[in-house]
């Protein structure tokens, strides 16, 4: 049986479709997801030891358990507990950003490590107040650190959400598991959506090298 | 009021150990008066730096005072020992460290201006100002807008001065500030102290170059094993002192026996 790539232009706005439902996913997550892996991050340097025990609790078990089974427990056991019903988007939202806060949250807290203590020193000689040496020593420089990681971190999400086509998010995996099934062409369809993940995942592996070496080379941190 | 001849700073009997046996400060006393530029000098361990740690409020104390133009600003106080740092006074000293820390994000300017609009409330084109003049003096006028990664550690070490005096110090400490510089590098930061000194900025200046300390010290202190050995005029210090752990001291770093 010979290979038939003509078969992909038939299902164009479909898969159109579905790369949309990926980006849009993964945008929200990343927003939300960095959000909430900031404040794990300093909770997790946090002095408080009740905050460290929490969010050191959380970010274990996301990151230890498999994306997939995070996934179906929202899907099907946050619905339960809540007592309301949750659409596709919002139990995949709310897995992939509870995911994504911890991978982030560790980058954050690397990051925050990495600032060291005689930055500190200058911000006391200096008289700053702590409001002040939080929002404009630590922060920007916390952040500036993490920017590389990050960018990687990004990209993960943008191919773990492929995950969510298992609970019926029509998203870009989801609609060529359909066509591939519809067509009985899985190497045709299936290799089209991998190269449409790799020509959006790969610029942005290169995005964190032209950061690492324009932005971070330039200010040194 | 101040009357002239009053301390600028005084230190008295001042203590400080880092855990249960390591103690580096050993009863310290030390007069400033104003004017004076001291220059401490002594053996790797003997108590320096943290000296002008303990000044600028960044270590805690076990015990002692240190009063800045009259006013106590460093106190242990209760059961507990506790340091209590009056830092209203302690804006009035300004500190330089050995590896220049200014803050890699911002550039030049930004890292002059931050302290006076953030804790004086000055604005920032009279900030910026200022700023510029400072830079224009120290000879880093074309380096406004760079950031430290793009500067020598010499022009990092002036643009860390010029920080610290953009918040107008009645004091300046200066803590070991050549040691991590290459040797050709040392010479144009010791200038821009030597400037200051010039107009009678009081200053206390922790340094292993002898050379330095000669041409800048009204006043040398010996301090080793966590108290003063030996205090008073370069000359006498530096050229012939009258104790002995001095003497093997700068005879070691002048390399005169062999």
């Amino acid at each position: 049986m010979a290979l038939d790539f003509s078969i992909i232009l038939r299902f164009q706005e479909a898969l159109a479709l579905g790369l949309w439902m990926t980006i849009k996913l993964t945008l929200i997550c990343v927003v939300l997801g960095c959000s909430l892996g900031f404040l794990v991050g300093l909770a997790r340097t946090s002095r408080r030891s009740l905050l460290r025990a929490i969010s050191g609790v959380y970010v274990e078990f996301f990151r230890g358990t498999p994306v997939l089974i995070q996934l179906f427990w929202i899907f099907f056991c946050l619905p339960l507990i809540l007592g309301v019903e949750l659409s596709n988007l919002a139990s995949g939202v709310i897995a992939l950003t509870l995911y994504m806060g911890a991978i982030t949250s560790e980058t954050f807290r690397a990051s925050l490590k990495s600032i060291g203590p005689e930055q500190l020193d200058a911000c006391v000689a200096l008289g700053l107040p702590r409001r002040v040496q939080v929002t404009n020593v630590i922060l920007p420089q916390a952040v500036l650190r993490a920017v590389p990681t990050l960018l990687s971190n990004c990209v993960s999400l943008f191919k773990e959400s492929a995950l969510v086509s298992a609970v019926g998010m029509a998203d870009l995996m989801f609609v060529g598991q359909n066509i591939s099934n519809n067509t009985a062409r899985p190497v045709e369809v299936l290799t089209v959506v991998a190269i449409i993940y790799f020509v959006i995942a790969f610029p942005l592996t290169r995005a964190v090298t032209l950061v690492e070496r324009r932005v971070l080379a330039k200010l040194a941190i | 009021m101040m009357s002239a001849n009053a301390p600028l700073v005084s230190i008295k009997s001042l203590r400080k150990s880092y855990g249960p046996y390591i103690q580096v400060l050993k009863g310290l006393d030390i007069e400033m008066k104003p004017g004076e530029r001291v220059v401490v000098i002594g053996p790797s361990g003997g108590g320096k730096s943290t000296l002008l740690r303990v000044m600028m409020g960044l270590e805690k104390i076990d015990s002692g005072s240190i009063t800045f133009g009259g006013e106590p600003y460093i106190s242990s106080k209760g059961s507990d020992k506790k340091t209590v740092i009056d830092t209203e006074v302690r804006r009035s000293i300004g500190m330089v460290f050995q590896h220049y820390t200014l803050f890699p994000h911002l550039n030049v300017t930004q890292n002059l201006i931050l302290a006076p609009c953030k804790v004086r409330g000055e604005n920032k084109v009279s900030a910026t100002k200022r700023a510029h003049a400072l830079l224009d003096r120290f000879g880093l006028g074309a380096k406004a807008n760079a950031y430290p990664a793009q500067l020598s550690g010499g022009q990092k070490q002036r643009v860390a001065i010029a920080r610290a005096l953009m918040l107008d110090p009645k004091l300046m400490l200066f803590d070991e500030v050549t040691s991590a510089l290459d040797p050709e590098l040392v010479a144009e930061v010791e200038q821009v102290i030597l400037q200051l000194a010039a107009q009678n900025m009081p200053m206390m200046i922790v340094t292993h170059d002898m050379w330095f300390a000669k041409n800048i010290a009204s006043r040398v202190i010996f301090c080793a094993g966590g108290v003063v050995v030996e205090d008073g005029p370069p000359e006498q210090v530096l050229g012939s002192p009258k104790e002995e752990r001095t003497r093997d001291f700068i005879d070691r770093v002048f390399h005169i026996r062999h």
